[in-house]
């Protein structure tokens, strides 16, 4: 009987105050490491709500006064003066849509929605004419950016830009930003999945999430996780939903559709992207699922400090180069 | 007589292969190489200098070597009835020298046992299932070295209780040893060998099985105590006795070593575990000991982990134990030659002994020696003492490579 020295907790008397509720129509989870001063974790999550709802109102598209409906409001009329903060966002999401050949893509709020109901049972898929005339008016040349007086202008009648696939992983990157400039040293911002985590546990453990297993809950079963990674001072954004799928003739399709054809997009379950700033794994996941394994995994492997795994229909595992399995 | 041992051990973490499978599905995006400029504008995510407002994401100014270059990815696979598979591969190596298995054949100045590497591979395959909190292990052991190998099988069956609080857990486990029957110079038959490397015709080679169970109960008390009970019967068969023992009998003759070919032994262990705030354990740990050959034995130990620094703990620990002879001692010439069995091994004899010493064990974040694979160093320092005058030192070095 031999006995060894186990991993104990290294920092005195830390706790952790964590604060769920519902922000830009998703679930937030805002997690604060503190030494046991509850009041002042609790000022500090304030602060970060505040932060993620003055984001919330600038780019929804519930709110006809919001910065992103002032633009669509004006699609092929003319310019609409923004403010910096969202115009350097457009500015940003244009230069993700060039990054990744279009598959992210600002202007998909102008999809026609009616053929692609996934809430009702689809049976057959449109022809191609058909789909492609559907994603017409998706197209990021069309946003014409001017610095002289910091506007936007969609230069298409009907064209409509939304900020769901940035939104959340810019706002949690906020929220996180104000927190560290009012002494947060540890924390975690959730939201729905797209996450920023910084400093660590407060049991001085490195902040570890897992990644869900592929294969469906079966009845008696929530999924799982079926790996792990460390996320400190990393941010994590994950892609595909194992529960929202379509299967039609045999071949199982997502419910994100391919700004380039129209059609859904099948072949791969899930893509988790690892990249210390939560905007731009949020911006990357969903075009490498739209690209697929060998072009995502090609875009990928070029940008510096930024990882992927991805799952594929057959519950393959893929990943970039930089990711080591242990 | 003095005894000096080194032991190095190597931990080898087991690998998992990456899927090399080729992609199936083809999209009409094509594989471009990035323009400088576009790697760039990644880049400046994570800088965030001056007037740069390119990115408004506020004040995550770490210093991109802070950035991890690499992820690490650990696997477990979880089943369709949502249980957990784990299989861990360990791989052992010992370098060891004795002095005292070199007395065996004093005519030969460098025999077989001088210096050895001792080799024990492992696997090990665990089930756990979250929703009954019982988990099953199945493992296999090899062990080898210059006078025999092992075979070793284990089965375990633990679950815990719905507040995590307390454990139950039995194990059953047996081992196949073949000994090679190495006999002293004086007493070996003729044509036979002395067993080292180029010397094993005629060597006998005699089993030794072990069966053992363990039956424990952990309990966590409080914040800070935890309790655990164990109870291992064992049963031993074979040869028990070691045959290049030389026993002396009250006539003057001498033969070798002869014991029983069966042994019941009967453990009963209390362990306490004491949590004193973040940087001190103390381990504590009593065994009774009872078996069929006529000893009984006490053993305390005391241990006191303390971490100095979050990557520097000591841990100075105490051992006492004593134990009475097994009804076959007798020592040097006090054998009566009209008796079966007879031994002069004071490892079942009549004594006590005292272990004292301390390790320290280094575990720099950024590596020991700033290797980022050497993980942890730990050296260990022993003082032993025996009633029958045997002193013996220990030095033990494990390095722990990721």
């Amino acid at each position: 009987m031999t006995s060894t020295l186990p991993v104990s907790p290294l920092t005195d008397a830390l706790t952790l105050h964590r604060r769920v509720l519902r922000l830009m129509g998703n679930r937030f989870e805002i997690s604060v490491v503190t030494a046991n001063d509850g009041a002042w974790a609790e000022a500090r999550i304030d602060a970060a709500v505040a932060e993620i709802s003055r984001v919330e109102r600038l780019l929804t598209t519930f709110d006809e006064a919001s910065e992103t409906n002032r633009i669509n409001a004006r699609a092929g009329i003319g310019p609409v003066p923004v403010s910096p903060e969202v115009y350097a966002l457009v500015e940003r999401s244009l230069r993700l849509s060039a990054l990744t050949q279009g598959a992210f893509d600002i202007t998909y709020g102008g999809i026609d929605k009616r053929l692609w109901n996934f809430d009702k049972q689809l049976t057959a898929l449109p022809d191609p004419q058909t789909a492609r005339q559907l994603v017409r008016l998706i197209n990021y040349r069309n946003v014409r950016l001017d610095p002289a007086d910091s506007s936007v202008f969609l230069t298409e009648t009907g064209m409509r830009i939304g900020f769901g696939g940035i939104g959340k992983g810019y706002a949690a990157e906020r929220a996180k930003a104000i927190m560290q400039q009012q002494g947060v040293a540890n924390g975690v911002v959730n939201a729905a999945g797209d996450l920023t985590a910084w400093g660590h546990q407060p049991n001085g453990q490195p902040w570890t999430i897992g990644i869900a297993d592929p294969t469906p809950a079966t009845s008696h079963t929530a999924t799982q996780a079926f790996s792990h990674l460390c996320i400190s001072n990393l941010a994590v954004a994950t892609s595909g939903n194992y529960e929202k799928f379509v299967v039609i003739g045999g071949k199982r399709y997502a419910h994100t559709i391919d700004p380039r054809t129209g059609y859904p997009i099948s072949g791969l379950k899930s893509v988790t992207i690892l990249a210390p700033n939560a905007e731009l794994a949020d911006a990357l996941a969903t075009p490498v699922m739209v690209m697929g394994t060998r072009v995502g995994l090609h875009l990928i492997n070029q940008l510096p400090h930024v990882g992927c795994v991805i799952v594929d229909e057959h519950d393959r595992l893929f990943t970039s180069k930089n990711m080591k399995l242990t | 007589m003095k005894k000096f041992t080194l032991t190095v051990a190597l931990l080898l973490a087991g690998l998992v292969g990456r899927a090399q499978t080729q992609p199936a599905a083809e999209t009409g995006y094509e594989a471009r190489q990035l323009k400088i400029e576009e790697i760039n504008f990644v880049s400046n995510y994570y800088h965030q200098e001056g007037n740069n407002s390119a990115v408004t994401g506020g004040i995550g100014t770490e210093k991109l070597t802070n950035y991890a270059n690499s992820f690490d990815l650990v696997l477990s696979k979880i089943d369709r009835f949502n249980r957990v598979h784990t299989l861990s591969i360990d791989a052992n190596i010992d370098y060891y020298t004795s002095a005292s298995s070199d007395n065996i054949d004093p005519l030969t100045i460098s025999s077989a046992s001088k210096s050895d590497i001792h080799f024990y591979p492992s696997v090990t395959w665990r089930v756990a299932d979250p929703r009954t909190r019982i988990s099953r292990s199945l493992g296999y052991s090899y062990s080898r070295e210059y006078d025999y190998q092992s075979h070793g099988f284990t089965a375990q069956v633990s679950k815990t209780s719905a507040d995590n609080n307390r454990e139950v857990s039995v194990r059953g486990s047996a081992f196949f040893d073949t000994w090679k029957a190495i006999l002293p110079s004086e007493l070996r038959p003729a044509n036979y060998g002395s067993g080292a490397h180029n010397d094993r015709a005629g060597v006998d080679y005699k089993p030794r099985n072990s069966f053992n169970m363990a039956l424990s109960l952990s309990q966590v008390v409080n914040k800070r105590l935890q309790l655990l009970v164990v109870l291992e019967p064992s049963l031993q068969q074979g040869l028990l006795s070691t045959p290049f023992h030389r026993v002396y009998f009250t006539d003057g003759s001498e033969r070798i070593e002869r014991l029983p070919g069966t042994r019941l032994k009967l453990p009963i262990g209390l362990r306490a575990n004491y949590f004193y705030g973040d940087r001190v354990i103390i381990r504590s740990f009593y065994r009774f000991y009872v078996d069929d050959w006529g000893m009984q034995a006490h053993t305390a130990n005391l241990e006191v982990p303390v971490k100095l620094t979050p990557f520097l703990s000591i841990s100075p620990f105490y051992r006492f134990h004593t134990q009475t002879a097994v009804s076959f001692f007798r020592p040097y010439g006090g054998h009566d030659p009209n008796l079966l069995y007879h031994t002069s091994d004071y490892d079942i004899g009549n004594i006590s002994t005292q272990f004292i010493g301390t390790g320290i064990r280094m575990a720099p974040p950024g590596g020991v020696l700033g290797i980022r694979a050497w993980n942890a160093l730990e050296l260990r320092y022993g003082h032993y003492t025996r009633s029958t005058g045997m002193v013996a030192n220990s030095l033990t070095l494990l390095v722990k490579v990721k």
